[in-house]
């Protein structure tokens, strides 16, 4: 591994030294004018050092010549130190071994500024003649790129790649009030933008059907405020795994007093409900976001959160596995060159059922189908909550009106304990940010499922 | 890295980019510093110390616009990037509304300059000693104690040069009170200061009230009904409203169409009781914009009336409306004249609300989110902590739906923003 760097262990029970590349792209048409044309590339080298059960971090400007290395581990060091003013705190030995590997995607060659710019205008070309009464769109392509190189005193050298790149189609019209009423879909992928298939014949049907939603939402209704049977789509089966039981596994917030900790073994969804964080492949292949060490060098392994209803597992970086008990999952990550490692979510998905997604509509009498949701939010309650940007009414098993933007709710145990039809289909999903201190490129998958939940509305 | 390297870099980068052919250009120098001390479930963990230093360029060739950031100032890398920014530049379409500022000057040294490792520790040890002796159901999941420098220099080929050294400490906490088996919602507040020593650390931000309130509300109910009511918004939740509207007022809503103030100046858009204006030498906040400007004070709402729109130079070139050059942050929500206390007596039914945790409201104000950290009022008293409760309204008729507003307001740098009382939100 040519561009590693060596840790120097000194006195201390552990230290990480980390070499971090983040490349990134982001180009931003609205109307046809590029408003945004950018391409950045950072590099910082960082080293965490625990020492007497305190941590200390540094991070610097990468200058290639080895200096500051050196600068860095000394600063890490001697912030560890200082710590040691509050006292004596317990000191864990840090579980998990090591790792030597290199992992990068080995995508197709890099989109020129030029060739997405082409994609951009392309794109609201055939906009602006397929649909001449829209007010506006607008087209956003982003890629980013982190390359890793870590060293631990527990011998892990590790280069660990993620690469994902996203596209955002938002179509704006006019609702009949005359106010804006927008409709935004995106597509996601491992790899660089040329990665995506961005011809107009691949995003043709894609725009369709997003145009066609934008019409419905523009007579949409208000939601009735409440408790009520919905259909989640299998996009929306992600984040309901990331949200709803997703945060609430990370080991961080277990410690903090989430009160899943007390559950494990417990009953916290229903029987249908099987939930996993992959490390890096699902069947053999693959994922969006393939965390095979972590960042701190841990050989990362999956983490099944829910068996069959259950609570079973809780996502953990070395000292928090630690201070729990438990095997470390290799969770720890850091998005920027100057950030720590936290533990993050990786590839987190409900595993699909056998039911199918018309049969699922057909049987529910009176309540909703969720399609597309904006951000959603977790909480140590397991309360959690998500935007739907796009629903509609179910009556008598048949799909009804659109709605207006509302938010779906819930206690993610009573959600996902009302859990009574699991589709036999999946989606993932890499767009976005998870957002905890640093923000955080995760991915999310899942199938339809059919439960109760709490819709705002009126 | 000195200041004065810093500003050599920029000369040298605006240099080259001169030579390269650009016809027009932007660059910034920055070197951020920072040390924080962070608290991780209720004990003192990690020291923190970071340095990023950052160039940023923006190149217009033909009216043709790129840009760019490196972290690496090595003269062969500049010159590499600019090479690839100015093909980056040739191939993007021609947009006559692209320009870079001219004859701006500007020379900020604002807050400490220095931070005091030892100010950060103490700061730490009183907030950690305070949660143990007062709150002790609380779990600060997360806490920082931080000092932020952040050097800068902008240079344009239209001969401005905007300068900066700007300093600030900053106080966060994160966390949930627990009992037995129930816990609290998470909970959350800090913010930027430029004076760390005059108070207590649980005295900024509304950190005690904070840890307080959250004692308060383990044990929580549902509402039991939909209803249509008040809400009376804390300072954390105003800040949802304002960013709305300040969204509203900027380049991608304005240049899309899709705002619903493109014609309102001058026009009532809100209560009478809201007046928004800037604050841009808060704690924190640099006086200049991202394009390049100087950002003199800036008043966005009057009594109720929209003043301006606030484009940046390409939203103003794209649009026609008046160029308002605006900081990152730093805005100032007036106070009213109503006591705090006193916002609640006007309420027959309804929340103390504290946080709303909900998606982004749509480009019509439309939103639903569901109120966390949040008590029931009814015949105004507030009574048990709530959960599983959910709004619903429009934030443009929120705005206007503004029934008072407190006299005391919270400064978090960012903001400087009171309680709000609003009627007629649906409850479900």
């Amino acid at each position: 591994m040519n561009q590693a760097v060596q840790p120097t262990p000194a006195a201390s029970t552990y230290v990480e030294t980390r070499r971090h590349e983040l490349r990134k792209s982001r180009l931003v048409m609205i109307d046809g004018s590029l408003a945004m044309n950018s391409r950045t590339a950072e590099g910082g080298i960082s080293s965490r050092v625990y020492d007497r059960g305190y941590w200390g971090f540094a991070s610097a400007p990468d200058s290639g010549q080895g200096t500051n290395l050196e600068q860095v581990g000394r600063k890490a060091r001697e912030n560890a130190r200082t710590m040691a003013r509050f006292g004596p705190r317990t000191a864990f030995g840090l579980p998990g071994g090591s790792y030597r590997g290199e992992h990068a995607f080995a995508g197709r060659p890099a989109l020129s500024q030029k060739e997405c710019v082409e994609r951009l205008a392309e794109l609201h070309a055939w906009c602006a003649k397929r649909y001449p009464a829209l007010k506006s769109t607008l087209f956003m392509l982003q890629d980013e790129h982190h390359s890793k190189w870590l060293s631990t005193s527990q011998g892990s050298e590790v280069l660990n790649s993620i690469q994902r790149a996203v596209c955002y189609m938002t179509l704006t019209a006019e609702g009949p009030d005359g106010a804006p009423v927008e409709m935004l879909d995106r597509i996601s992928g491992k790899g660089s933008l040329a990665d995506l298939d961005l011809s107009i014949e691949a995003l043709a049907p894609v725009l369709d059907r997003l145009h066609e939603q934008l019409q419905d939402k523009r007579h949409a209704v208000s939601a009735r405020g409440g408790l009520h049977t919905v259909v989640m789509g299998p996009d929306l089966a992600g984040i309901l795994a990331h949200e709803a039981m997703g945060h609430p596994c990370e080991a961080d917030l277990v410690l903090g007093g989430a009160m899943t900790r007390d559950l494990v073994g417990q009953p916290v969804a229903s029987e249908l409900i099987t939930m996993v964080d992959y490390a890096h492949s699902r069947d053999g292949e693959e994922l969006m976001v393939p965390v095979y060490a972590d960042d701190e060098g841990t050989p990362a392994r999956d983490a099944v959160l829910i068996e069959r209803g259950r609570l079973t597992d809780f996502m953990s970086s070395r000292e928090t596995a630690a201070r729990l008990g438990i095997t470390p999952t290799g969770s720890a990550r850091a998005y920027n060159p100057n950030d720590e490692p936290l533990v993050r979510m990786r590839n987190t998905a409900i595993l699909p059922g056998s039911s199918k997604l018309d049969d699922m509509i057909a049987g529910v009498d009176d309540g909703y189908l969720l399609l597309k949701t904006s951000n959603g939010q977790a909480d140590s309650t397991t309360e959690f909550m998500f935007g739907i940007n796009l629903a509609y009414e179910i009556r008598n098993g048949k799909v009804g009106r659109a709605i207006r933007d509302t938010t779906v709710s819930g206690s993610a145990i009573k959600v996902l304990s009302s859990v009574d039809a699991v589709s036999d289909d999946m989606q993932w999903t890499c767009a976005g940010y998870c957002g905890k201190k640093q923000p955080m490129v995760v991915s999310m998958g899942g199938p339809a499922i059919r439960a109760r939940a709490h819709l705002g509305g009126e | 890295m000195s200041t004065t390297l810093l500003h050599d870099a920029a000369e040298r980068a605006l240099a080259l980019m001169r030579t390269h052919g650009f016809d027009g250009a932007q660059v910034t120098a920055s070197l951020t510093t920072q040390d924080e001390v962070n608290i991780s479930h209720n004990e003192p963990s990690l020291l923190r110390s970071t340095e990023v230093r950052r160039l940023a360029l923006l190149g217009l060739v033909d009216g043709r616009k790129a840009s760019t950031e490196l972290s690496d100032f090595d003269a062969d890398a500049v010159r590499q990037r600019i090479a690839g920014l100015f093909a980056d530049a040739s191939s993007a379409p021609q947009d006559a509304a692209n320009a870079v500022s001219g004859g701006q000057r500007a020379r900020i040294v604002q807050g400490p300059q220095q931070g005091d490792l030892g100010l950060l520790a103490d700061k730490a040890a009183e907030l950690l000693a305070f949660r143990a002796r007062e709150t002790p159901r609380m779990m600060l999941d997360e806490g920082a104690a931080l000092h932020m420098r952040a050097d800068s220099r902008t240079l344009t080929t239209a001969d401005s040069d905007l300068s900066c050294c700007l300093g600030w400490y900053a106080l966060s906490v994160f966390g949930t009170a627990r009992d037995g088996a129930q816990s609290s919602s998470f909970n959350y507040t800090g913010g930027a200061t430029n004076d760390l020593r005059e108070r207590h650390a649980v005295e900024y931000f509304a950190i005690d009230e904070m840890l307080r309130d959250t004692e308060r509300q383990i044990r929580t109910e549902p509402i039991g009904a939909n209803f249509v009511g008040d809400v009376v918004l804390m300072p954390n939740a105003v800040a949802n409203l304002v960013s709305w509207l300040l969204g509203q007022i900027g380049d991608v809503q304005l240049i899309a169409g899709s705002s619903l103030y493109r014609d309102r100046v001058g026009a009532l858009i809100a209560s009478p009781l809201l007046s928004l204006q800037s604050r841009f030498d808060a704690p924190g906040v640099a006086a200049l914009s991202a394009d390049a400007f100087a950002t003199p004070p800036v008043e966005i709402v009057r009594e109720g009336r929209l003043m301006v729109l606030a484009p940046s130079l390409y939203g103003s070139c794209k649009t026609g409306i008046p160029h308002v050059p605006t900081a990152s942050s730093g805005w100032d929500l007036a106070a009213g004249t109503t006591p705090r206390d006193e916002l609640l007596g006007g309420v027959t039914r309804g929340a103390l609300v504290g946080r709303l945790s909900m998606g982004s409201p749509a480009s019509n104000g439309d939103f639903s989110g569901v109120i966390k950290n949040s008590f029931a009022i009814s015949d105004g008293r507030v009574g048990t902590a709530l959960s599983e409760v959910m709004i619903s309204g429009n934030v443009a008729q929120m705005l206007r739906d503004v029934a008072a507003v407190s006299r005391e307001r919270l400064d978090t740098g960012a903001f400087r923003l009171p309680w709000l009382r609003i009627a007629n939100l649906h409850f479900s």
